[in-house]
């Protein structure tokens, strides 16, 4: 599948690679300069791929409470919210930003790897809920804005609003009807600006016209992956999947413990807010130049002890860094010293806080 | 003579260059091009023998490891201490500056058969 943006990635060179059955730009010139753009000045990211879902009618707020254990009760107008939508063993089936629109209205955006899985687990618990599912993922682009020039941009622009992190409006910036959320995936303030697919290579042009003053470049999925990781936050696939609940993905300040109504998997995960669990999701840096990548074992005192999610280059630690299960006792805690496996030699790796930068955007929103 | 002229290219992407009777392995930059930003190379130890095929380092780019196979069974004798200070030299320069190992080799010239001159190599990744 292509975006409607296919065509802008070809013109600008961009090294193109498939993801989740979409030709996606990994690259336009290099990893390491699209991040660094990114913190330092402002990058623009055609995430069109990305899953738009629409829950629309009466028992909405209800149906997602059912679905996800966050409480949606507590989204008025124009909030957002990051959650989890689990099975009933609490496991992942995707991780998603509800939106509040409207009262009877919320958006879903959610992985494009996930989309069908999504709608389908919906679909399921769909029942008894006066609701319509409006799958609109083919229908609709996104384009994310992101960085600390970000804001200047959507100035130039003509916007005007003034909007905190993890809210949404709806707006007719460049005469385009649009939503405009303050939200990302980079760790950055930045901004996410859905059209419906006919505007978006305008959109974009506009983007990219307005933005040469703020040093703007287009930054690829291999960017966002780096600049993810650095801001820790979970990848569906990797950190995240249906054998792992929130609570052992440290996810547990997503999940509220005075939430009333019931939502699938609820009996396990809070249970495992009250007893622990098995497994802990924890940061490794690397103690030599060696790079952990996705499915390397760790050990600890000799013992295989846990695995790495995710593993790549921190431009802004200067270090290579990783995400890893790891067993879920005392000992291995921050300051510790594991080993990651890699190509059957041991090298060393300090476990560290998350995130491994600290916060960048602006409004910090954490329950 | 241009330096492309004097290489040979395996299919897998590595370069043997011969000056003076003493022989480099490296990547090309078709390799170099599509591993993007390089951020760690893992090199062999001096004195280790490989034969033709076998994996004898590492390169790690921002986004993946990729092993790097050698061309022509040989032995390593010097690594290029540059290139493991300073792996963005690969993104530069793949071939004056950025050679990987340098090898006495092992075999005779019949391995060479199957490695191709730059042009034609260039042809068959196309």
């Amino acid at each position: 599948m292509e975006t409607y943006l296919h065509e802008k990635h070809i013109a600008l060179k961009a090294k193109m690679v498939n993801f989740a059955g979409w030709d996606m730009p990994v690259q336009y010139t290099s990893i390491i300069e699209e991040h660094k753009n990114v913190r330092e000045n402002v990058g623009v990211f055609d995430v069109s791929h990305m899953g738009e879902i629409f829950v629309i009618g009466k028992d909405a707020e209800e149906f997602l409470n059912k679905i996800v254990p966050q409480d949606i009760s507590k989204l008025t107008e124009g909030k957002a919210v990051y959650c989890q939508m689990t099975n009933h063993k609490g496991g992942i089936i995707d991780d998603l930003i509800v939106y509040k629109l409207k009262d009877t209205t919320y958006l879903v955006i959610c992985n494009a790897s996930r989309v069908s899985e999504d709608i389908n687990w919906m679909s399921l618990n769909q029942r008894g809920y006066n609701i319509n599912l409006d799958n609109q993922s083919h229908n609709l682009s996104l384009i994310a804005v992101q960085g600390p020039k970000a804001i200047d941009l959507l100035h130039k622009l003509g916007y005007s609003a003034d909007q905190e992190s993890f809210t949404i409006i709806e707006s007719n910036l460049l005469n385009i009807p649009m939503y405009i959320s303050r939200t990302g995936y980079t760790g950055e303030d930045g901004f996410e600006l859905l059209v419906i697919n006919e505007y978006v290579e305008y959109l974009w042009d506009k983007i990219l016209d307005a933005g040469k003053e703020f040093n703007i470049k287009p930054a690829g999925l291999g960017a966002r992956d780096t600049l993810r990781l650095e801001a820790s936050m979970p990848l569906y696939g990797n950190e995240l999947d249906e054998n792992t609940t929130p609570v052992e993905a440290g996810l547990s300040w997503s999940i509220p413990d005075d939430k009333f109504s019931n939502y699938n998997g609820k009996t396990i995960i809070l249970q495992q807010l009250e007893n622990g669990v098995e497994k802990k999701l924890v940061g490794l840096k690397m103690l030599d130049k060696s790079v952990a990548r996705h499915g390397y074992d760790i050990y600890f005192n000799g013992e295989k002890a846990g695995c790495v999610t995710s593993g790549g280059v921190s431009l802004m630690l200067n270090a290579n860094i990783a995400l890893a299960y790891v067993k879920n006792v005392k000992e291995i805690c921050t300051g510790s010293v594991v080993q990651v496996m890699i190509r059957e030699k041991l090298h060393d790796a300090e476990i560290v806080k998350l995130p491994f930068i600290p916060k960048r955007n602006k409004v910090i929103r954490r329950k | 003579m241009s330096i492309t002229e004097k290489i040979l290219c395996s299919k897998t992407h590595e370069y043997l260059l011969e000056e003076n009777n003493e022989y480099f392995i490296g990547l090309t930059d078709y390799a170099i091009e599509q591993l993007g930003d390089i951020v760690f190379v893992e090199m062999p130890d001096t004195g280790t023998e490989f034969k033709k095929g076998e994996t004898f380092a590492t390169i790690e780019s921002v986004k993946a490891a990729s092993e790097i196979y050698m061309p022509v069974s040989g032995k390593i004798v010097e690594i290029n201490e540059n290139v493991v200070n300073s792996p963005e030299i690969l993104n530069e320069d793949c071939y004056e500056k950025g050679w990987l190992v340098k090898i006495e080799k092992t075999s005779d010239d019949s391995e060479l058969a199957d490695l191709l001159e730059y042009e034609d190599y260039k042809e068959e990744i196309e």
